[in-house]
């Protein structure tokens, strides 16, 4: 099977790696092909390590607890056995391609999204040892309760249910011991990605790259700081209708453990036996939640994984993990508002071009016109160019990432993402395919205008009613136009 | 080296080698075996197996064992290597799986197909002028120290070392299979002295002749190899060239390696983990790979 391009592009922007890199890759040259080739296999690694793995249990018919069980990882050692030399960042790699990439379907999304089941879970003792180092005591005693068969995979570790002593019912998640110290002995000694990315993307600053790319994993090894992202937006969203954001239970969370609320829904795989209502509700509040924090909250949870949603039915939704988040300046966000503003609202196709240039988009006196400028950029404002009703596909989704890695757009050649944005590219990449899957239809142009703040257009639908009626009723602190403090 | 089909020569081939090995190693561990065959879960051989490093041990195996002439002039004159390279190499990997994980059974049966094949391998070697048999003991006998000297090689250097005793126990494990293709047991070294001290008596007799040239110079470089893994292969190369002995490196004509910096260690290794993600994701591997592990965990304790 020849694995196209964009599916090496994707899972290397997954990583953290400045698409920019990959997309301004006009002709390639052989040398160019070459490393193409190397870095799919990493990729291939990656995602074939991830569709396939879930075998060892699935195979495994109803003897799949027991099996689990037996083989879980009971030492540190352990631990590295199965996620060093690289397979625990081809892990990461592959679990993030597995929701930006077109080349599979949904169902091999699914499988690959699934690729935290495929690792074997802690045995209770070494969940229960990572606790007692993290917390200074056995969970027995952090905890009133504490269930040592653990309820879900994490991404780098798994989650316990638990009571605290003030009896609130808490998600524990814990980190795999010893694995950020793995992950990042295997981005520490970065001669293998170097070769690679060198020949991947010869124009860009690879030492930059692989700086970006080490920054975003370390960022995740770290609890601490996805606790404090999550908190912040548990704050902001606090009383909103429609989103809700667990808790962070501070004095129980450290650089491996994180306490929150327990909370429970229903997950995105059971959407589909939901009605088209439900699931237009449900989309709604995702795509409020996203936009409303980028364009007033200046910050972006880069995540947007179908396993991160719990649903409640009338669009109530519960966002989990925040551990790639990354805040704005208002200078940042100024030229991608102007942006929207000149391309969906004024019509102004030279005040476009100047803002794609301003925000470092477009090279300047890049020579297209702009004409062709618009036309490239143009599909990935589909959705907000009109007012009334659409409905998001898969093959929107799809027609959107395949511009997005347009090799041969003459465009290509003068385009770039600075390093700042490379994250927002997830709303073209993850959040379009999400809502592609479930159909949704709504007038994303009217929840747009309510949100940008250059329009602050009046509620199109009820729920915008009722967030208006809870953005009227927020404190002081809400009303900061960044996060809390 | 050809493709099997389709997508276009390198990919497909690159495909071929990777699928051929995933269904030899899968193919030679037993659902439900009758015993715990030649060596068993809680064994060295199992433990090295399993290695991040067999892959170069493979490498370096075929490196040493082509430097005796007679050996390689039985594989040159009988096997259809040169039409099917991955093929003769599956063929090797299928059969020790077989004898590493089968049972006492499958380990038998498979011996006794290779002795078989043996029988008919005879001819004179066009270099030495020397007349050779496959089953002749001394051949077999270089052909299985320059195996169990690999493995320990390359875990020294790229994977868990063993500790001396281990290695000992090791070498005494294998001699079985020395025994399965008709060496006398009193003849096979069964400690890492006694494996040095015959290598060294077999050296005078080693040399780099012309088949050897072309066979090594292809298994270090192999030509049309899909250019994903061809990345890859310079570090299993340059992995299998550290771990040889520098007389083996002399007769071969390859120049000293640099000195192995622990970052380029760590490279190399990182490279063989990627490796090892791949093979495993091919059919079979996996679930042969967790019955092995739960195998070797039932055993530890």
């Amino acid at each position: 099977m020849r694995i196209r391009g964009g599916k090496l592009v994707a899972v290397a922007a997954a990583g953290g790696v400045s698409v920019a890199a990959l997309t301004v890759l006009g002709r390639r040259s052989l040398r160019v092909q070459r490393a193409m080739a190397a870095l799919r296999l990493a990729a291939r690694g990656g995602a074939r390590y991830a569709s396939n793995a879930p075998r060892l249990f699935a195979s495994a018919g109803e003897h799949r607890e027991q099996l689990r069980n037996d083989l879980a990882l009971q030492t540190a050692e352990d631990v590295a056995a199965t996620l060093g030399t690289m397979k625990g960042v081809l892990m990461k790699l592959g679990q993030m391609a597995s929701y930006v990439d077109d080349g599979l379907s949904p169902a091999a999304r699914r499988t690959l999204s699934r690729l935290q089941d495929s690792v074997p879970p802690m045995s209770a003792e070494l969940a229960a040892q990572v606790v007692t180092e993290e917390l200074g005591r056995p969970p027995e005693q952090a905890f009133a309760t504490w269930d040592p068969q653990p309820i879900a995979a994490a991404s780098i570790g798994q989650v316990h249910r638990a009571i605290t002593h003030a009896g609130r019912a808490v998600a524990v998640k814990v980190q795999y011991p010893g694995i950020a110290e793995t992950i990042e002995a295997d981005l520490g000694n970065v001669g293998l990605l170097r070769r690679m990315l060198k020949i991947t993307a010869p124009s860009q600053d690879v030492e930059a790259l692989l700086a970006e790319l080490r920054e975003r994993v370390t960022e995740e090894l770290d609890y601490r700081r996805e606790a404090r992202h999550q908190q912040m937006f548990a704050r902001y969203y606090e009383g909103h209708p429609t989103i809700a954001v667990p808790q962070i239970v501070e004095e129980l969370s450290t650089r491996r453990v994180v306490t929150s609320e327990l909370a429970d829904g229903a997950r995105f795989a059971e959407l589909a036996g939901w009605s088209q209502a439900e699931r237009d509700l449900a989309a709604e509040t995702i795509y409020r939640f996203v936009f409303r924090s980028l364009y007033e909250a200046h910050a972006f949870n880069g995540d947007p994984h179908p396993g991160n949603y719990l649903f409640h039915g009338g669009g109530r939704v519960t966002f989990l993990d925040f551990g790639l988040v990354k805040r704005f300046t208002a200078e940042e966000m100024q030229p991608l508002a102007a942006m929207v503003k000149h391309l969906c609202v004024d019509s102004d196709p030279e005040g476009f071009r100047r803002a794609m240039v301003q925000a470092g988009f477009l090279v300047p006196d890049a020579p297209v016109p702009t004409p062709l400028v618009v036309e490239h950029m143009a599909v990935f404002y589909d959705t907000v160019r009109e007012r009334g009703p659409r409905t998001m596909t898969g093959e929107y989704a799809s027609a959107v990432t395949r511009k997005f890695f347009d090799f041969r757009s003459p465009l290509a050649p003068y385009a770039r993402i600075p390093r700042s944005y490379v994250i927002l590219q997830r709303i073209n990449l993850g959040l379009f395919a999400l809502l592609g899957e479930l159909s949704a239809t709504a007038d994303w142009r009217g929840i747009a205008e309510e949100i940008w703040p250059f329009f602050q257009g009046p509620p199109c639908t009820p729920m915008g009613a009722a967030e208006a009626a809870w953005r009227a009723g927020r404190t002081e602190r809400m009303h900061a136009g960044s996060l809390g403090q | 080296m050809t493709g099997p089909k389709g997508h276009g020569l390198e990919i497909s081939t690159a495909v071929g080698l990777v699928e051929r090995y995933a269904a030899a190693f899968a193919s030679g561990v037993p659902d439900r075996p009758a015993d715990d065959g030649l060596f068993g879960p809680g064994s060295v051989t199992w433990r090295l197996a399993a290695d991040l490093s067999a892959p170069v041990a493979g490498l370096r195996s075929v490196l040493i064992q082509a430097l005796h002439p007679l050996a390689m002039a039985g594989v040159d004159q009988h096997s259809d290597w040169r039409v099917d390279p991955v093929g003769r190499l599956a063929a090797t990997s299928a059969y020790l799986a077989t004898i590493t994980y089968g049972d006492r059974a499958a380990a038998s049966r498979a011996g006794g197909r290779v002795r078989a094949i043996h029988d008919h391998v005879r001819g004179t070697d066009p270099v030495t002028g020397r007349p050779y048999a496959a089953g002749d003991p001394a051949l077999l006998l270089w052909v299985h120290a320059a195996l169990v000297d690999s493995v320990l090689a390359a875990a020294r250097l790229f994977g868990t070392p063993p500790v001396d005793e281990d290695a000992d126990a090791y070498l005494g494990e294998m001699a079985v299979s020395a025994e399965l293709l008709g060496v006398p047991r009193e003849l096979i070294p069964d400690r890492v002295a006694a494996l040095e001290e015959y290598i060294e008596g077999v050296r005078p007799e080693l040399r780099r002749t012309p088949a050897a040239a072309e066979s090594m110079g292809y298994m270090l470089d192999p030509a049309g190899m899909g250019e994903e893994i061809a990345e890859l292969w310079q570090d299993l190369r340059d992995a299998a060239l550290a771990t040889l002995p520098g007389w083996a490196r002399d007769l071969y004509g390859y120049p000293e390696p640099p000195a192995l910096t622990p970052g380029r260690r760590t490279e190399i290794r990182q490279t063989l983990g990627v490796f090892d993600a791949v093979f495993m994701a091919e059919p079979g591997v996996l679930e042969a790979r967790q019955q092995l592990a739960l195998r070797m965990r039932a055993a530890k304790g």
